[in-house]
């Protein structure tokens, strides 16, 4: 019999068997990141860290022989500050001297220092305890001198010695970036991973080499750094994010991270994204509304237990960890808001005197409170509009990006202080925000890069295809296009429409504005047909859509419900869309012959109609082919050709 | 693969009397934004799709999309070789019509245990590491356990097919038990139902209707001696060729089937024994009458072979060609014995060697045939010898019984 031991499985996980791809997504914002990767159900999910958590901190801390990442550093903010790092992606690939001066000294963190060695470098000094050189091992050969008191066991291992460890920015992101990928592999069961990593739209090119660095020293092969905007666009481009959403549609991006707010107006049609507008402002984030949150709590406390708390900001040591205490129980606060309509609780113990801290606050007053935040937000929004001359009743949907748009509050703010149309499609409209749906503000990014990554690792690595590469790497060509500069529909001439819209028909838009070139759509839809004659006729125009502001004054409508008479009248402006026919392209006419008998007890019972397919073909030039047919075999067909411009 | 929007919009009915505007010939879509007035997000497949449409297509809408279906193509093949990585040996699966899954258990002599297994495309080929895999798929799908479900019942042409009835799963039993025992399933082979449908349908051909219908020789007999070559028990067998085959070839053809050497039996058609009879005398007899039935049987379709042998020979035509062949040799060979002719000797002496090998050739045939024809006498003495000792026997039997 063989005595060899055999090792029944092993912890090193194999590079193949699972057919899962060996990618994964990182959002990597300045205060929490996220990691997704593709399930056995084959879509990109969010998933968690070794600690549960999804929404993993930015933090790195050391305590003593100890280092924590994450979550669990975050909670060592409170007595051990001096050696917690946070904040530190924002300082990637920066200079020293670049870094403004409020930023260098932190109360709530490591300060940043000038590197001793590095010319212009910031880094980190924190205090650890170094492990004390390991004892020799036992002596094997017995000494001459052996005695009976001898003993074969190790010597005692001394104490570990403390020691000062300089950290550069760098290298804190690679052992936060290392974490990440190794709960990613844990999960996958396999290593050397292919990465795609956000990157806000502010990094300047430095920053992005000095991210890339940090990401492949953390042993990840960066396959893509994404916009932010970008991996929220993938998702939203995904099927599973709304199916009943036009495929061409407006899309504005809100990114509320905790210390910085990223607008990005999109252009989405048809799965291509081009970025209309964007702004970024560090004035507006979730912080803030921390800060507020924090601050009612103090003054709760103190008239709850007539203990003084001044927090934010805190001067006294015991009022500062009072607040860093609050600052992680509010955490659960926020997110119990964000999820129930009822009450959220905060407890704290023993926040400040060893007094211990519950209270608890409604979904009303913590709008009330953040408030203002919305507002920012709110005005923010408008401004951008405005600079991309878009109205917002010309925006189709909202998406919300990070955790603090994940607080219902926001979208009904935004709603109606921005102006947008009532049926503005959102994420909390349709109900796919708490409970892990796909429209989750958390792992938006996250699931986008994942998706990015399994398409990216599918594009075939041979010469063919190293132009296609190319476009992906930074700064890559091929991405600029031509877009059209006016919708183009076909308008069904009708009786019954031509009094009320002005076109004399129902208007079916099929390539809209802003449309990358060249362009294809296919629209479908059902004619009505007349007993006798079964022509049908469709005009091809090109039109301008605005919006028709109408002012209507409150008293009409007081007049109409008599409840309130007493009521001042005020003007409410009504926003109507409207499209202007500009220039008439041709027609097609032609005989249905598969005109269908509706039957039964409906309305349309007796009318004949048959259904139609319209397909808009543009291409680069600007000729324009429209194809007309009916669905079926042996249907009518017609078509329209308009050379391009200027032939 | 252009998207279809589906728009739920009614159009109304074209007024009548409508008219088009007049369309100026000048009217063109404006000019699109030049290029770089807007910068793609380098995300998502729609993306990856529209580098593809301009850098390998040329922007040409079409060539993507049969691009594009070749591209889906070969991952649907890939998706399918991933799924099936159990590999079923082909086994694959086949549409269980309601009148299969009807069949009767007790009726198992008369079903078609490759249907029911689901190996009708293999039939006598399938091996045995497919049937062990197709009776494995069956019972997976058709065990009573799996049948006894709460689904609501069922019916297809008034039979309940989603009871605990496990009739069917009898059936899988039966062809399994079948199929995997070599003796049973070669007397199965034998007499297999769609190899008899084929041969009724394959072996009418008669010489006149030939004739008389100018059929393709080779269309017409090449499968039928596909059909026939399963039961040789030589493998492999040489197949009726073309037209442009050697005289060995040919020749070889026809002597392998005039000594086809077959495997095929009629057991599977036995009167089976009344179970409830304890008489040995009933059981001797029909196993006696069985007996004669398969001899007969056998005969008949050993009878059967060499008639559509001896069809195919005679309407050959490269038969025909032979014989044309060696007439035409046989005079040349005249014409060069006549003096005078001395510059053709040398092509003489070819034809008389040519004419030789084929007169050995004819010999050996011949001697052959006279072979055969006494191993047919011996074989008829044999039979009748052991005729003669099973009489004996029986009378001798006959008498002890009596005494």
């Amino acid at each position: 019999m063989s005595t060899t031991p055999v090792p029944n499985g092993s912890a090193v996980g194999s590079s193949e068997g699972s057919s899962l791809p060996p990618i994964v997504g990182i959002n990597f914002g300045n205060s929490y990141a996220s990691i997704a990767v593709f399930t056995k159900e084959g879509v990109a999910e969010c998933i968690a860290n070794e600690e549960g958590e999804r929404q993993i901190a930015c933090a790195i801390s050391f305590q003593g022989e100890e280092i924590y990442i994450g979550n669990q550093a975050t909670h060592q903010l409170v007595k051990n500050a001096k050696n917690t790092i946070t904040g530190f992606r924002n300082l990637l690939g920066k200079k020293f001297s670049e870094i403004p001066q409020s930023q260098l000294q932190s109360t709530k963190s490591a300060p940043v220092i000038q590197h001793p060695d590095i010319p212009d470098e910031p880094a980190y000094k924190v205090q650890i305890l170094q492990p004390a050189p390991s004892p020799l091992p036992p002596s094997t050969q017995p000494s001459a001198f052996t005695t009976p008191a001898a003993s074969q066991a190790a010597t005692p291992r001394s104490e570990p010695v403390p020691a000062e460890r300089i950290l550069t920015v760098s290298e804190v992101n690679t052992m936060f970036l290392a974490s990440l990928v190794e709960s990613a592999e844990n999960f996958l069961g396999k290593k050397g991973l292919g990465a795609v990593i956000t990157v806000p739209t502010a990094f300047t090119e430095a920053q992005k080499d000095a991210l890339e660095k940090a990401a492949t020293d953390a042993g990840v092969h960066v396959l893509q750094l994404l916009d932010e905007a970008g991996a929220a666009a993938v998702t939203t481009t995904s099927d599973i994010w709304a199916a009943e959403l036009p495929a061409d549609r407006t899309q504005l991006i809100v990114d509320l991270g905790s210390s910085s707010l990223a607008l990005t107006l999109l252009s989405i049609r048809s799965g291509l994204a081009f970025v209309l507008a964007s702004s970024h402002t560090t004035s507006v984030g979730g912080d803030q509304i921390d800060e507020k949150l924090i601050r009612f709590f103090a003054a709760d406390f103190t008239k709850k237990t007539k203990v003084p708390l001044a927090v934010c900001p805190a001067t006294d040591i015991a009022d500062q960890r009072a607040e860093a205490r609050l600052r992680l129980a509010i955490e659960h606060t926020k997110r119990t808001i964000s999820a129930s309509p009822g009450a959220a609780t905060c407890s704290v113990e023993s926040l400040k005197d060893g007094l211990d801290y519950t209270g608890s606050i409604n979904r009303l007053r913590f709008d009330l409170l953040a408030r203002p935040v919305y507002s920012a937000v709110a005005d923010a929004v408008k401004a951008l509009l405005e600079s991309a001359q878009v109205d917002a009743h010309h925006v189709d949907e909202l998406v919300y990006v990070g955790g603090s748009a994940s607080l219902p509050g926001l979208d009904e703010a935004l709603i109606t202080d921005a102006g947008f149309a009532e049926d503005v499609a959102t994420p909390f409209a349709r109900g796919t925000v708490v409970g892990g749906g796909v429209g989750d503000p958390t792992t938006v990014l996250a699931r986008g890069c994942a998706v990015q990554g399994a398409l990216l690792a599918s594009i075939p690595d041979d010469e063919r295809h190293r132009e296609v590469r190319a476009a992906y790497q930074r700064g890559g060509k091929g991405n600029e296009v031509q877009a059209t500069q006016r919708t183009v529909g076909v308008l069904v001439p009708g009786a019954e429409v031509k009094v009320e819209g002005g076109l004399g028909g129902v208007w079916i838009p099929v390539v809209h504005k802003e449309t990358a070139l060249p362009a294809r759509r296919t629209v479908r839809f059902d004619v009505e047909l007349a007993e006798d004659a079964p022509a049908l006729a469709f005009e091809v125009w090109e039109v301008t859509e605005s919006i028709r502001v109408e002012k209507i004054t409150a008293a009409a409508e007081a007049e109409a419900d008599e409840e309130e008479p007493e009521e001042e009248p005020e003007e409410v402006e009504v926003k109507h869309k409207e499209i202007k026919k500009e220039v008439f392209l041709g027609a097609v006419q032609m005989d249905a012959k598969l005109g269908i008998k509706t039957k039964g007890k409906s309305t349309d019972s007796g009318k004949t109609s048959t259904t139609v397919e319209v397909q808009c073909v543009i291409e680069t030039s600007g000729a324009l082919r429209v194809d007309v047919k009916e669905v079926g075999e042996g249907g009518a067909a017609g078509s329209l050709r308009v050379p391009a411009p200027g032939a | 693969m252009a998207t279809i929007q589906t728009l739920p919009i009614t159009a109304p009915v074209l007024p009548k009397g409508y008219t088009p505007p007049a369309a100026s010939s000048s009217s063109r879509l404006s000019a699109p934004h030049p290029t770089g007035h807007r910068v793609l997000l380098p995300v998502g497949q729609a993306h990856l799709n529209h580098l593809k449409l301009a850098l390998h297509h040329a922007h040409d809408f079409d060539s993507f999309d049969a691009h594009l279906a070749t591209e889906r193509e070969a991952k649907a093949k890939l998706l399918a070789s991933e799924a099936g990585l159990e590999d079923d040996l082909g086994v694959g699966d086949e549409e269980e019509t309601p009148e299969l899954l009807a069949l009767d258990p007790k009726e198992w002599k008369k079903q078609d245990h490759y249907a029911v297994l689901g190996l009708s495309k293999f039939r006598y080929k399938a091996t045995a590491d497919q049937i062990k895999i197709a009776h494995r798929k069956k019972v997976l799908k058709h065990h009573p356990d799996k049948k006894a479900s709460s689904t609501p019942a069922e019916t297809i042409l008034g039979i309940n097919v989603n009871t605990n009835d496990d009739a069917f799963f009898k059936c899988i039993q039966k062809a399994h038990e079948v199929l995997t025992n070599a003796e049973k399933r070669r007397q199965f082979d034998s007499v297999d139902p769609a190899f008899l449908d084929a041969e009724e349908e394959l072996t009418s051909v008669t010489a006149t209707e030939f004739k008389n219908k100018k059929l393709d020789f080779f269309k017409t007999f090449t499968p039928i001696f596909e059909l026939y070559e399963r039961f040789s028990r030589v493998q492999p067998v040489p197949g009726l060729g073309t037209i442009d085959a050697t005289k060995a070839e040919v020749e070889g053809f026809y002597d392998f089937w005039y000594n086809f050497d077959s495997w095929r039996s009629f057991e599977w058609w036995d009167k089976e024994v009344n179970e409830g009879s304890d008489s040995r005398d009933d059981k001797r007899y029909t196993e006696k009458k069985n007996k004669s039935e398969r001899a007969r049987r056998k005969k008949e379709d050993t009878a059967k072979l060499r008639g559509l042998v001896d069809l195919t020979l005679s309407l050959d035509p490269r038969i025909k060609m032979i014989k044309q062949a060696e007439k035409e040799a046989r005079e040349a060979k005249k014409a060069a014995a006549q003096p005078g002719k001395p510059a053709k000797k040398t092509k003489a002496q070819e034809e008389e060697e040519k004419r030789k090998a084929e007169e050995e050739a004819r010999k050996k045939e011949e001697e052959e045939k006279a072979a055969r024809a006494e191993a047919k006498k011996a074989k008829a003495a044999a039979a009748n010898a052991a005729k003669k000792a099973r009489r004996q026997q029986r009378a001798a039997e006959e008498a002890a019984a009596a005494s």
